[in-house]
């Protein structure tokens, strides 16, 4: 049984959590701050990701440039903090992440004016120029912003320097003795001569040999376990030692790990493959994962030390596979391979515990620790699995099966022959490429190849995996067309990919081109012609196909969970089902979840408990959800009309009803009833057994089992505490129906009971006098003599034989017993259909009104408004709905024979009421209700209509309020400064687009390819480089709460 | 192997292995298909896929095998590679009393969502772990492993649904006559006594011994009906299929006298 529950609680991003994912910056709650204990299980449940430690973010447009490099972009500065992210316009030129601890000094420029420029000093000695091109204002107030978050910021900066030793190009940038060649890395793809020349001058960098071992003792940084088993492949024919060069360079003047900026020949270096050496700490920079590392810097071996000897599911399934993780790399047939491959994994899945291991996982991380530590790798496959590759490796693997229907539809999309000839043929895409985007090709093609592609995923995302895929299957395009089943498409595609290092054009006559390998072709096809695969496509399918796949995990894990049941009672199939649905529901259900009961949304909240007995792991290891106590009264309020309290509420307009859990102690007693195995939790097995018992109970089971239920100690008879207690359950479930039978019946029940039960009582002291009481005494005096008199109340007293008599005695409980207790539990949905259309489809004038306003606040909040009008019109009615529905008549004029038994139905009658929808029932009773509030009936014509009139007056005033203001939630506080504010932002706005369309205009005029700017611009930005910062207190005045001196210059 | 004999055409059978994670199902078909393809099988991800021939007397069956994943989560991606096929391996472990009941829903699932004529098998796998019984030329090759063999001899008991009460010197409860019998926790009755009742063809074989192996493939390769391309009706199928579930569960019984079609051995 997976967990639908995800699936159902799915939200969408917001687009704050966008842009943080696109800049790889975690979310606030994965960064603690240094004081905060660490924590090792993962947090759960996202809050919103505008709630940055309540540090302001804001976007502005920029030109950003750096010291020492020509080009110039024009983008997008966003404040995340604590991140300092630019993307340029184009989205690829220019891009970079900055974590503001990194940022040593920043100033404000002296300049121009109208020009509104910061200076940058970075960790590394680097200097970027921003010039921020909106509205003076707007620019001021987001430097205050960028001030503010900087200083929040101080306390990391100090935990830098320790890191730093970590990463290899702190390492590699130190020993260089050598100052910098200044290679133009753009001549990168003609490197061959350039390798050979580096060859011989790298003789004296210290880390010359990079081929095999060798670099241990040497630097502090983490490494990987190809630093002592040799990196796949061969360093030379990879020309390591060029690209590693290279790579020097680039960092010299573009900065490096947390400053690193992606200029144009940063995708060149990264689509040529990166260096062995560097490639853990570039990945670890590219995926955003070192944020995490950073902050987080005990987790990994806390989480080691604290599971240490635990075991677990995943630690067994861990151990079975590990023998299977890349076994044909060295390091993985010694035992300190496996035992990190091990540490990793196991740490990971504690830390979450709810995805815990999937098979797949294993290969990935063999895979990261070749080039990576376990720290840096453990880091790396968080983000992995929350942010690059969401839902992969989960329970129901949910992002896998969605991205398998997004590759589809993309292969429908851009190549329909090859996706119709399969569709004709019938083989599924899946069988080849679900291991693809499960272990990111390291286990498809050579290990060297596959890597440049995790390269590429890791930082481009994973688009990436879709774009290789299209091009895999349009290379093989032809040939794939000739597959008539499952196997031929699997042995062709493993043959394409062993062959994938050979040359995609081994006869041609020029030798560069028969130097070109498949592999390359694969990357040029990839991101040449499927270059239209972007984020947005993938996020657009998958939001097209997510409510689908869902459907069909959820219907997939319903039969299972149906068919996995060993017991199904006399319930049909259909039946099952609708348990199946209501149990989840309340699973689902924001009431449902655990005990903290407080306010929020839902998802963090069962998050909260998913090491609890809430999911547990049966005998056949399948993944088991269970409900406690809370979520089994939500589960039974569906479908025990008893359970719940639904108060029906009539005015003028709509009749709604409102539901709420009731409380009561027979809930808890069927709640531990049915926990057969005493666990404090129900499995849907518990609960198809325990309704089958209730549901499928005549007359005498029912009565056995109502009594049972009051037994505490099980030993066949009731002590008088227990009378008491069941009297009470009895009245719970009456406590709604109308008229005063049923008070009377409990009453007469209470006290036939403490007779008979004197009169066979097995111990004869309760009743020393032996007298029979009169019947006319009430229930309490009932109570009061035998306290008086029988001696102590938890003795044994009343059996179920006599039980049964005092029972079978009544007409009414013998009713209730017969057929109403078991009628009570509903498992059809024609009351929950009621239910919705009184909830959620309100009809009536205010109905369609009503449906504007979505949210659950404002419902309320208009159903109270309504209530004021209906009240004021004398036509508000409230009642709670009766939970037997039996004793509803068919008409008002039955109501007065209530008093009478003689109102009972026949079985005929109750078939008849079934049918009957509730609603009408109930309205029926609301008018007869109503009228006791007392509309006066007697009204003359002239004045309905004046009155109706009126009403529709308000109704239309109502409505256009709501119309005005569709943020109806929203309320006065800090309204008037908004749209202030909005005022203002608007006029920078429209600023603001008049210096971007100038930009732009700029940028088409000169056509640059990179995004840069050119020409005039440009040289102010290299003014810019050279201008002084400005004196303290020049702004100062401008904002008054800034204190003076300080000024535009935030001085670190 | 030599697949030139003049026009007989191999019959392509999909085959797909399901089952509880490390019942064996890769060790099975590693060892049936060793011989003609290489030891580096990739892990299983979703599923491998291999193939092997298996030649009977009148005709080649090539099996192309979907070796699916065991873990529990990779469950709802099993209908991809039972798709379409027509014969299935459903293994379970004899040394693991709920690898039996997880083979059980299997079998439900197959005989629901699958192909109607599908052929399914029950491989009782770890043969090589509990002591020679029935005649199976298997070597008493114990490798004790036990764990806690006081709690898995009271799962077993509960476990035994079946009231085919098993006889008593072959079966799995008494803990005390034979130490390595002791590891077994399906009794060979009870499995068969399924099998027969789910009309499934029944085994308990050996991958590490090797015993079974081939004989189960054999078996599976006859039952599989002979043209290819023909879709015979429903019930004919169903029919045949019977058939063949019921020979299958004989030989299943008598394991002792070898199966007749052994000439025909795969490999």
């Amino acid at each position: 049984m997976s967990l639908p529950m995800h699936l159902r609680n799915y939200k969408e991003k917001s687009k704050d959590e966008q842009t943080r994912d696109f800049f790889n910056v975690p979310v606030w709650d994965a960064v603690p701050s240094p004081n905060e204990e660490p924590v090792t299980t993962k947090p759960r449940g996202v809050k919103d990701g505008s709630s940055s430690g309540g540090l302001q973010g804001m976007d502005i447009n920029a030109v950003l440039s750096v010291e020492g490099k020509e080009e110039v972009y024009a983008g997008r500065l966003s404040l995340l903090p604590p991140f300092l992210c630019f993307i340029s316009l184009d989205r690829r030129s220019c891009r970079c992440t900055l974590p503001l601890y990194t940022i040593r000094r920043v100033e404000r420029l002296n300049s121009r004016a109208g020009v509104f420029a910061l200076s940058l000093a970075t960790w590394h000695g680097m200097r970027i120029i921003l010039q921020l091109t909106s509205l003076l204002p707007t620019a001021e107030h987001f430097s205050i912003l960028l001030r503010d978050a900087l200083k929040s910021q101080l306390t990391s900066m100090k935990s830098l320097k320790p890191f730093l030793p970590s990463l290899y190009s702190e390492y590699l940038l130190t020993t260089s003795s050598s100052s910098a060649q200044q290679q133009n890395p753009d001549h990168l793809l003609l490197g061959t001569e350039l390798g050979e020349k580096s060859g011989t001058a790298a003789g004296n960098d210290g880390e010359g040999d990079l081929r095999g071992p060798g670099g241990d003792g040497k630097g502090s940084y983490q490494r990987g376990l190809g630093e002592t088993f040799g990196f796949p492949g061969d360093a030379r024919k990879m020309r390591e030692r060029s690209k590693m060069k290279l790579w020097k360079e680039y960092f010299m003047i573009h900065g490096r790990n947390f400053t690193l900026l992606r200029y144009p020949p940063f995708q060149r270096l990264l689509q040529v493959g990166l260096p062995s050496r560097l490639r853990g700490e570039l990945w670890e920079v590219m995926s955003g994962s070192i944020y995490l590392r950073f902050a987080n810097p005990q987790t990994y071996s806390l989480l080691l030390s604290n599971n240490k000897g635990k075991s677990s599911q995943s630690t067994d399934e861990i151990e079975k596979d590990l023998n299977r993780s890349l076994p044909e790399y060295k390091a993985y047939q010694t035992e300190e391979g496996l035992a990190r491959l091990r540490r990793v994994l196991v740490a990971y899945s504690f830390r979450n515990p709810e995805l815990g291991y999937c098979q797949a996982l294993n290969i990935v991380v063999a895979g990261l620790l070749i080039y990576m530590s376990e720290d840096q790798a453990f880091w790396l496959l968080e983000v992995l699995c929350d942010r690059i590759l969401p839902g992969y490796y989960s329970p129901s693997m949910e992002g896998t099966l969605l991205d398998q229907r997004v590759f589809e539809a993309l292969v429908q999309r851009c190549l329909p022959m090859i996706k119709d000839h399969f569709a004709s043929v019938d083989v599924q895409l899946s069988v080849a490429s679900l291991p693809w985007f499960l272990s990111l090709y390291i286990n498809s093609m050579p290990l060297i190849f596959a890597f440049r592609i995790v390269d590429c995923v890791l930082a481009m995302g994973v688009k990436v995996l879709f774009q290789i895929g299209l091009a895999v299957l349009k290379i093989n395009g032809e040939a794939l067309l000739e597959v008539t089943d499952d196997g031929m498409f699997i042995s062709l595609m493993r043959d394409y990919f062993s062959t994938i290092g050979d040359s995609a054009h081994p006869n041609h006559p020029d030798p560069r081109v028969r130097a070109i390998t498949n592999f390359q072709e694969l990357l040029v096809v990839a991101f040449r012609e499927f270059n239209i695969i972007t984020d947005d496509t993938i996020q657009a399918e998958r939001r097209r196909l997510r409510a689908i796949i869902s459907d069909e995990i959820e219907k997939f894990s319903k039969r299972a969970a149906v068919r996995n049941l060993k017991k199904v009672g006399s319930f049909d199939k259909d039946e099952i089902g609708s348990i199946y649905d209501y149990y989840f529901t309340a699973v689902c259900s924001p009431d449902g979840g655990p005990a903290n009961g407080g306010s929020g949304s839902s998802s963090p909240k069962f998050g909260d408990q998913f090491d609890q007995p809430r999911l547990q792991v049966d005998a056949q290891g399948r993944v088991e959800t269970r409900i406690d106590l809370k979520t089994f009264r939500v589960f039974l309020s569906e479908i025990a009309t008893w359970a719940r309290e639904e108060t029906v509420t009539t005015n003028a307009f709509i009749q709604r009803t409102e539901r709420r859990l009731a409380d009561h102690e027979l809930i808890d007693r069927l709640f531990y009833s049915w926990d057969t195995q005493a666990q404090g939790t129900l499995s849907l097995q518990d609960v198809v057994i325990g309704l089958d018992r209730v549901m499928h109970a005549g007359l005498m089971e029912s009565i056995e089992w109502f009594f049972n239920l009051h037994d505490k100690d099980k030993d066949g008879f009731l002590t008088k505490d227990e009378v008491i207690q069941l009297s009470e359950s009895l009245l719970f479930v009456f406590r709604n129906e109308p008229g005063d039978i049923y008070l009377a019946a409990v009453s007469k029940f209470i006290l036939n009971a403490y007779e008979f039960g004197d009169a066979n009582s097995p111990h004869p002291i309760s009743s020393p006098d032996g007298v029979p009481r009169g019947d006319q005494e009430s229930a309490s005096h009932v109570r009061e003599r035998s306290d008086s008199t029988s001696g102590p109340h938890n003795l044994p007293y009343l059996n179920l034989a006599t039980f049964r008599m005092v029972v079978l005695a009544d007409e009414l409980l013998e009713g209730f017993f017969g057929h109403d207790l078991a009628a009570s539990f509903q498992l059809d949905k024609t009351v929950d259909e009621d239910y919705h259309q009184a909830h959620q489809k309100p009809e009536g004038i205010l109905g369609g009104l009503m449906n504007l306003v979505v949210t659950n606040e404002n419902k309320s909040r208009l159903n109270r408004l309504a209530d004021g009008f209906g009240a004021a019109l004398g036509k508000h009615a409230e009642w709670r709905k009766p939970s037997l529905a039996k004793t509803l008549p068919s008409s008002s004029s039955q109501l007065s024979e209530l008093g009478t038994r003689e109102s009972l139905l026949t079985p005929a009658q109750q078939e008849q009421r079934r049918n009957r929808s509730v609603s009408a029932a109930s309205q029926a009773s609301a008018r007869s209700t109503s009228s006791s509030v007392g509309t006066p009936e007697s009204r003359s014509l002239a004045d309905v209509e004046a009155k109706y009139r009126e009403e529709q007056d308000l109704v239309r005033q109502a409505q256009e309020a709501v119309m005005h203001r569709p943020n109806f939630a929203i309320d006065a506080i800090g309204d008037s400064d908004g749209e202030e504010e909005e005022e203002e932002g608007e006029g920078g706005r429209g600023a603001d687009d008049a210096v971007m369309d100038e930009v732009e205009a700029f940028l088409k005029a000169h056509g640059d390819d990179d995004g840069g700017l050119k020409g005039e611009q440009k040289k102010q930005a290299e003014d810019l480089l050279k201008a002084e910062p400005m004196g303290g207190g020049v702004s100062a005045n401008n904002k008054p709460g800034r204190p003076s001196g300080e000024g535009g210059l935030i001085d670190l | 192997m030599s697949n030139e004999d003049g026009p007989v055409k191999a019959t392509q059978v999909k085959l797909v292995l399901l089952g509880e994670a490390a019942v064996g199902k890769s060790s099975l078909v590693m060892r049936f298909c060793s011989n003609d393809f290489n030891e580096n099988t990739s892990p299983t991800i979703g599923a491998a896929f291999l193939t092997q021939k298996c030649r009977l007397e009148n005709r080649i069956v090539k099996f192309e095998i979907w070796d699916t994943a065991g873990q529990e989560r990779f469950h709802s991606l099993a209908p991809m590679y039972y798709r379409n096929a027509a014969a299935a391996v459903v293994v379970y472990d004899i040394t693991k009393a709920s690898s039996l009941e997880k083979a059980k829903a299997w079998v439900k699932e197959l005989q629901r969502q699958a192909n109607p004529n599908i052929v399914i098998a029950l491989v009782g796998n770890k043969l090589d772990l509990v002591s020679d019984e029935s005649g199976a030329s298997v070597a008493p090759k114990s490798k004790p492993a036990a764990e806690e063999p006081a709690n898995e001899a009271e799962e077993s008991e509960t476990d035994a649904e079946d009231d085919a009460t098993p006889p008593p010197p072959a079966t799995t409860a008494a803990a005390g006559d034979d130490s390595s019998d002791s590891l077994r926790q399906v009794s060979k009755e009870e499995a068969d006594e399924y099998a027969k009742e789910a009309k499934l063809l029944f085994f308990e074989a050996s991958a590490k011994t090797g015993a079974n192996v081939s004989e189960l493939f054999t078996e599976i390769a006859k039952n599989i009906p002979d043209e290819t391309p023909t879709k015979p009706a429903a019930a004919q199928g169903q029919a045949g299929r019977r058939n063949g579930a019921r020979q299958g569960a004989d030989s299943g019984v008598d394991l002792g006298e070898r199966q007749q079609g052994k000439k025909g051995g795969c490999c």
